[in-house]
């Protein structure tokens, strides 16, 4: 079986499709492409090519991943090159290696996510307080954050959940702070046990320190995803060697 | 001068609707001598796209160098009130420049309820709704489409109106566009010689007056170059006439997302409700190889994994088996899926369908129209329960289980007894199901019964009939869903107030155009969308503007009354619609014309000879 496992980016105008139509823009474009993708069987046959994850609308990144399975080998040079030469600006394979047919799926493997998150404050704050805050959000215990759950009918009651989101914060910096702008560094808990947005981090943020940061303002880039490898966390590609 | 609406983007549902950059769009270079088109669909995104025309017109305008033609759909709501409140205009996805400094600015209409929307889109680009308070600064406003064989509701605000297909047209009034602007343009010249152009209407040209009871007295040109009568154009080669080889693909999931390939135009039929039927005449079919042709360079350059076949009424098509056979012979290896709608089922091909099957699975769906056959007979729609019943026995036995039924109610001479015949023939179907062996047959059978409401259309055999009232309606619908309580059936039927409002306007009149001023002051757009329309507003704006809205739907119009669209030629002569509505009382039918000419008049002066 011929499993490519590709990472690639997500920006400029592209971060305004949803997950949804990133897939169909992959679909379509293998078949402009002729890359000999392979099919599901049955009546509906797809084209078989699974992500990490579904970004949201609006993120960049340059650390997205997706595996695809090929009827024929193509060399990774020659796929990445036929691909890229079909999809559209702003999406771009960066990287492309064989794997073993019984490597973990994508989204099984990643457990974290690396954000730059851009925001601005309405009103201007000095660093050492903004320093001060973020640490004073750090140091709790708790951050409950409350979702309301999918309803499984449209007249059900709402039901909520809590999830204590301190839990998922590795790491949350200032990259930088300059007239009202400040860049942020964070690494998530990512994938399908536990799963956090920067938008959330910052939007408790605002809440509990009362720091004036305009939530309209945030933009989120993804840096990176990370998987486990023999207790360390490293990137995707890492260790994946075309076979 | 690109605006900037990036940060927009990020607050409004759907942003791909607006970023303009999609595979196999243009994007030109802007220098003095471009004429700037700006194709405008008054509906969102989702729907525009769908439209094959818009994508015929756009990749044809395109290829002429200096035309440079973008894409414009009315903003969602989120996205207008953000444009409003960010003072961002009206702008041309492709460029992100406001359409208030192109040349054209060409709606389509496809449905008499976005006309508000064309109302609020031209105030959204600031330019002035009354085609009269347009001074040189503006772009031409030109509409085509349809809903454009009766344009008059909307005579006020359009400057030219294109009638029938454009592909010819459109670039002959360029070309006039061209030489004039060279020299030294305005509007008014520029309009009355554009009147001499075949298939170009142009409104201010002519007035109306009216008699005392409220009917036309006469429509009369008031300028010597315009014609007594706007004929409509054709393109009497298909194989010959441009058609486009690559066709821009949508990032969004768009209504019919997939490769259109028009088959054929016009139909044969004669469907006495149906205006399509009679506007697009004559028949005319692309041929298989040039069909084959497009096939291949549409799928390459767009990477599609289905195709359509595209025309009125599918299953006519001379070569369809032929045709189909092409499209499962050379692409099944390539997974692209076939899809056949309209397909009638007096000649339901089901070897055909079983092919295609092998490939992707579709629906199935039946417009038996009416319930009786008597009614069936009215409106000429040859169609027997048998056929019916012996197409669904097929289908189950090769292992559907979901049946769509479309129906209309309300068409003329319709009585109850014609509803019992919907309940009949919906339990007819359930039964043909359960006679097939269990083993054999698709799980969950589901039946679904659709009602819609019949609206008369101008050039249609039904244009003299009056629309039942609401209460009448009401009625009916109350009924049907007492009817069809059966398991295994879903009744839907269509709110009537909107088929009400659509037939209000479908043979409306010059004096409905302060309505529609009216409404936009009110605040009225997106009229087709449920969770938009204002029936109660719509109500209140008649009578605030003095105009009785059921003159329009509940009258029965005598032969000889001036109809609004009688300065319109579209080929069908009234005589023959007289004739047809003649045998629709008598529930006479008429024969296909394929195998008999009924002598419509489409074949005097527009081809000349035979269709």
């Amino acid at each position: 079986m011929n499993r490519l496992r590709s990472r690639f980016y997500k920006k400029d105008d592209l971060v305004f499709i949803s997950h949804l139509d990133l897939v169909r823009v992959f679909e379509r474009a293998m078949r402009r492409g002729n890359i000999p993708i392979s099919y599901t069987q049955g009546f509906n046959p797809h084209p078989i090519m699974a992500f990490a994850t579904a970004l949201g609308i609006g993120v960049s990144s340059e650390g997205e991943y997706i595996d695809i399975q090929l009827d024929e080998r193509l060399s990774p040079e020659d796929f990445m090159q036929k691909l890229n030469s079909v999809l559209p600006e702003g999406l771009k394979i960066m990287q492309s290696a064989y794997i073993p047919s019984s490597e973990d799926s994508l989204m099984s493997l990643i457990k974290r996510s690396i954000y730059i998150v851009k925001g601005q404050v309405n009103v201007n704050v000095d660093r050492a307080e903004l320093e001060d805050k973020i640490q004073e959000f750090l140091s709790l215990d708790e951050i409950i954050e409350i979702k309301e759950k999918k309803k499984k009918h449209k007249n059900d009651k709402p039901k909520f959940q809590e999830t204590n989101i301190r839990e998922g914060i590795y790491q949350f910096d200032i990259l930088s702070y300059d007239n009202y702008d400040i860049i942020f560094k964070m690494n998530l808990a990512a994938g399908s046990e536990k799963n956090l947005k920067p938008e959330v981090v910052i939007k408790k943020l605002a809440e509990i320190t009362k720091l004036p940061i305009n939530l309209e303002s945030v933009r989120v880039h993804r840096l990176e995803l990370l998987k486990e490898q023999m207790g360390d966390l490293v990137s995707i590609m890492e260790g994946v060697k075309s076979i | 001068m690109k605006l900037e609406i990036n940060d927009m983007l990020f607050r409004v549902e759907k942003p791909a609707r607006y970023l303009g950059n999609e595979l196999n769009s243009f994007h030109k270079e802007v220098n003095d001598h471009t004429i700037r088109y700006a194709f405008s669909f008054p509906d969102v995104y989702e729907i525009g796209m769908s439209h094959l025309g818009m994508q015929i017109l756009y990749h044809l305008l395109n290829k002429e160098e200096d035309v440079y033609c973008e894409r414009v759909f009315a903003p969602a709501v989120d996205m207008e009130e953000e444009m409003r409140k960010n003072n961002i205009p009206l702008f041309a996805l492709e460029s992100r420049e406001p359409v208030k400094s192109f040349d054209f600015l060409g709606f389509t209409l496809q449905y008499e309820l976005s006309y508000t929307n064309i109302l609020n889109m031209l105030q959204l680009a600031g330019i002035p709704v009354l085609s009269e308070a347009r001074g040189e600064e503006y772009p031409i406003v030109m509409v085509g489409g349809p809903c454009a064989y009766n344009p008059e509701p909307i005579a006020d605000f359009v400057d030219m109106v294109i009638l029938g297909e454009a592909e010819e047209v459109i670039l002959e009034v360029i070309k006039l566009y061209r030489e004039m602007k060279a020299k030294d343009f305005n509007k008014r010249r520029f309009f009355e010689r554009a009147a001499s152009i075949d298939g170009v209407y142009i409104p201010s040209l002519y007035e109306v007056s009216y008699k005392a009871d409220g009917t036309i007295e006469a429509i009369s040109p008031i300028n010597d170059k315009a014609p007594q009568k706007v004929t409509k154009r054709i393109i009497s080669n298909l194989d010959e006439s441009f058609y486009p080889e690559e066709i821009i693909v949508p990032y969004l999931n768009i209504v019919h997302d997939r490769v259109m390939l028009e088959i054929f135009r016009g139909c044969t039929r004669g469907c006495r409700f149906c205006q399509a039927g009679m506007i697009y005449r004559p028949i005319r079919e692309k041929s298989v190889d040039r069909l084959a042709e497009l096939t291949g360079k549409l799928l390459a350059s767009t990477g599609y994994e289905e195709i359509s076949l595209a025309s009125l009424s599918t299953s006519d098509y001379s070569k369809l088996n032929e045709i189909v056979r092409h499209l499962i012979d050379e692409y099944e290896k390539d997974r692209v899926g076939v899809s056949l709608p309209s397909l009638r089922l007096d000649n339901f091909t089901f070897e055909l369908i079983q092919e295609i099957q092998k490939v992707r699975k579709t629906g199935l769906t039946f417009a038996p129209e009416a319930g009786s056959q008597r009614l069936r007979d009215v409106i000429n729609k040859g169609l027997t329960e048998a056929d019916l019943i012996n197409a669904v026995d097929k289908a189950f036995n090769l292992g559907w289980s979901t049946v769509k039924l479309y129906f209309m109610i309300s068409l003329p001479t319709e009585t109850f007894e014609d509803l019992d015949g919907i309940q009949d023939l919906a339990n007819k179907v359930v039964d043909e199901y359960y006679k097939v062996d269990k083993e054999n047959r698709g799980k969950g059978l589901t039946v679904t019964v659709s009602a819609s409401t019949f609206v008369p259309k101008p050039f249609t055999p039904f244009q003299w009939e009056p629309q039942n009232n609401l209460e009448t309606i009401y009625e009916k619908q109350k009924y049907l869903v007492g009817k069809l309580k059966r398991k295994g059936i879903t009744f839907n039927y269509h709110d009537a107030k909107t088929s009400y409002l659509e037939a209000v306007f479908a043979r409306g009149d010059r004096r409905l155009s302060k309505v529609l001023v009216q409404a936009l002051n009110e605040g009225c757009k997106f009229d087709g969308w449920q969770e938009h329309f204002n029936f109660n507003k719509w109500m209140s704006i008649f009578e605030a503007t003095g105009v009785d809205p059921d003159f329009y739907t509940a009258r029965q119009r005598s032969y000889d009354e001036v109809l609004p669209w009688d300065h319109i030629d579209v080929g069908v002569t009234k005589d023959f619609l007289i004739r047809e509505s003649e045998k629709a009382q008598k529930a006479e039918l008429t024969r296909d014309c394929r195998t008999n000419c009924s002598g419509c008049g489409i074949n005097q002066g527009f081809l000349g000879g035979i269709c």
